[in-house]
């Protein structure tokens, strides 16, 4: 038997070190994107590979925290993945880290400027993100069938809401609600917080949230929620998405990514700006931000040259102007941008319309530390346990001693 | 010396497994150990610095954190009981001679079954104020609607209504197991000397579950104390006003939000002694028991 047994293992382990066996390098990607982006980012990959048959691409999806603690982990240990797609605030803890490359080092300028500079998020003087799509900000959605217009201002949009807030069976919750909103992430408090000229943190990254236009802003927020009552208590995004795809609410304040959600549900909607406050005169201002690749520092040579070519097809301007039209995201290439079809979508329009009223969301690791501390002191205003004066002071106060002992 | 040589085939299948342990259990602690004593952290992933005792001092000085131990307490001993409460009593039920007793063993078993992960996620959408299955059968029984979820009291009752629903199982096969394993001519013995049923449940089912329920209520403490899942997902991270934390929920965050490696591995050491403590307790109790 033995003898039998020797030159069995021989031929396999010769067999092993052909020619013919050679593994092709692939490209590793780690991505947190949504399913209907998913299945562009696998078609894309897929024609990629059918035009370079050299390339074998890979990519494997992760919810927003794993992706980042996973890809810290792994890039820390000398690993990871080649590229990792997600919003540009992963940036603020990979370049800390010193775990992401810089993208002006990668590619020279000629090819950058073919990207609009807004799409840029920079940190330390350097653009960590490679962005595939610009925005991903806030927008007021509304139903057609219950809104005939859009009021010019906030407060009168917030009055016409409260008269589309009816309780028809009498039971004393309103069957169809005005307005709307994830009430419990303070990512939906910031376009109010705009709207009365106020900013998280100033250029220093140090927090600003103890201040009067904080404390409007969260007046505004139990105003809506509690005083006007235009939305269900706990409203989160689950529940906003539902009652408006149901048909449920007029009004909804959500990204693009809800848009495909509301066609499939058969929804006649519109997008637009949140109207101007009426008081201050400044428009709301949600935070605009990009999407895109950054690239593990620990690839080099050859290896880095692959995930770079993999990379420009990923972002090119055709991959982008396909997304566009299936996601309504829009595009950060300037050739995407002046796509016809595209400059004709008043959906993006819109949108555009939108990120011109926002602000940049710093991409500082900080900014980890001031999205929690707004988020319980948000929640208690809303609850009715905190005043706004003393949510502005908590959020403050937390923000501080979440920032310092982050940084040790 | 001969013994070494007489067991070296036992110590060389051992081999493997000691090397795997070693690598996966005892390194990983110490350097856990390690980092505690470091101030570690994303600002300092590359360089961190010896601090001593600094987080340990942190942990024990902060007054949040003693609320939070509070918490994690009231779970667990919520948990722990309900889990054998219910369990004791299901397979007490389970136990006697009932039609279709093999259906509604496999169906009290199904919560187990199911994975905490899609459990938990489940009942955060039952909680759901608007929606959730549970307001709907109150109004259906004209009973005001519950915010579950966004007041800290009800926010922390809803995972514990979930964590029970999917612990008793665990104890009720343990007890069933231990029940079927009792004589049946110790209660013949009993009621022929007139013992009602409660007599024979102090005096017979109650000891005899003793020894097979003590290590697993011992278990089901560690893990309930350590559950992660189901409170996390539930209160979808500690909400609201991340006034639903037990330990490990708050550790979890300072480690994997915050970056604080060190604080989160000197808090993991804590947590470890709290629990190393109780085991101790309970083995010293067990031994003057014998």
């Amino acid at each position: 038997m033995r003898t039998y047994l020797l030159p069995l293992v021989l031929l396999v382990l010769v067999a092993s070190c052909g020619e013919g066996t050679e593994k092709i390098p692939e490209v590793v990607i780690w991505e947190f994107m949504d399913p209907k982006e998913r299945v562009i980012l696998e078609e894309s990959i897929e024609a990629f590979q059918a035009t370079n048959p050299g390339f074998v691409v890979k990519h494997t999806n992760y919810p927003p925290e794993q992706l980042r603690t996973q890809f810290l982990t792994a890039a820390m240990a000398g690993g990871g993945p080649d590229l990792v797609f997600g919003p540009a605030d992963n940036a603020g803890p990979f370049s800390v880290a010193g775990v992401i490359q810089p993208i002006e080092k990668l590619f020279d300028n000629q090819y950058l400027a073919g990207f609009e500079p807004l799409a840029f998020d920079t940190l330390d003087g350097h653009i960590w993100t490679l962005p595939s799509q610009v925005g991903n900000h806030l927008c007021l959605i509304y139903n057609r069938a219950l809104v005939d217009e859009v009021p010019g201002t906030l407060r009168e949009m917030l009055d016409q809401a409260e008269t589309l807030t009816v309780d028809e069976d009498g039971d004393g919750r309103p069957d169809t609600y005005g307005l709307v909103f994830d009430s419990k992430e303070p990512f939906w408090l910031v376009p109010f917080l705009g709207a009365y000229g106020g900013r998280v943190m100033n250029a220093n990254s140090e927090p600003t949230l103890d201040t009067q236009a904080m404390v409007n802003a969260l007046a505004m927020m139990k105003n809506i929620r509690v005083d006007r009552g235009l939305m269900p208590p706990g409203t989160d995004i689950q529940l906003a998405e539902t009652l408006f795809k149901e048909g449920k609410a007029a009004y909804t304040i959500n990204g693009y990514w809800s848009w495909g959600g509301y066609l499939d549900a058969g929804l006649d909607f519109g997008v637009t700006s949140i109207p101007i406050h009426d008081e201050t005169g400044l428009w709301p201002a949600p935070f605009v931000s990009s999407r895109g690749y950054s690239v593990n520092a620990n690839l080099k040579g050859a290896k880095l040259e692959r995930a770079l070519e993999t990379l420009r097809y990923l972002v090119s301007p055709a991959v982008q102007i396909r997304t566009a039209h299936e996601l309504y995201v829009i595009p950060s290439s300037i050739e995407a941008v002046k796509d016809p079809a595209i400059q004709s979508d008043m959906r993006i329009k819109a949108a555009w319309e939108q990120l011109r009223h926002g602000k940049r969301m710093p991409v500082v690791p900080e900014m980890r530390a001031i999205w929690d501390a707004m988020r319980p002191a948000y929640q208690n205003v809303i609850n009715g346990e905190m005043t706004p004066q003393e949510a502005a002071k908590a959020m403050q106060a937390d923000a501080i001693k979440k920032i310092r002992e982050m940084k040790g | 010396m001969a013994g070494a040589r007489r067991y070296r085939t036992a110590y060389l299948f051992l081999a493997p497994a000691v090397l795997v342990m070693l690598a996966v259990v005892l390194y990983p602690f110490i350097y856990n150990v390690a980092i505690s004593f470091s101030n570690m952290s994303l600002y300092h992933l590359r360089d961190p610095q010896f601090i001593g005792l600094a987080h340990y001092k942190t942990i024990f000085l902060e007054t949040e954190i003693w609320g939070i131990f509070g918490k994690t307490i009231l779970w667990t001993a919520i948990n722990v009981v309900s889990h054998l409460t219910l369990g004791i009593g299901l397979a007490l039920l389970l136990n006697q001679e009932v039609r279709g007793r093999a259906w509604f063993r496999a169906l009290l078993i199904l919560p187990w079954a199911m994975p905490q992960y899609i459990t938990a996620l489940t009942w955060k959408g039952m909680f759901n104020y608007e929606y959730g299955a549970v307001n709907l059968l109150l109004k259906a029984v004209h009973l005001p609607a519950v915010p579950w979820l966004s007041n800290e009291t009800w926010a922390f009752i809803a995972p514990i209504i979930a964590n029970v629903w999917l612990g008793f199982p665990f104890m009720m096969v343990v007890a069933l197991g231990a029940l079927q394993s009792i004589p049946k001519e110790m209660y013949e013995a009993a009621q022929l000397d007139g013992a009602n049923w409660w007599y024979q449940f102090r005096r017979i089912t109650l000891p005899m579950l003793k020894p097979v329920l003590g290590p697993a209520a011992v278990l089901g403490t560690i893990w309930t104390f350590n559950n992660l899942n189901v409170i996390w997902l539930v209160t979808n991270q500690g909400e609201p006003a991340d006034k639903t934390h037990i330990l490990v929920t708050y550790v979890y965050k300072a480690a994997f939000h915050y970056y604080r490696y060190g604080y989160a591995a000197a808090f993991s050491i804590v947590i470890f002694l709290i629990l190393l403590s109780f085991v101790v307790y309970y083995m010293r109790i067990q031994k003057e028991e014998v």
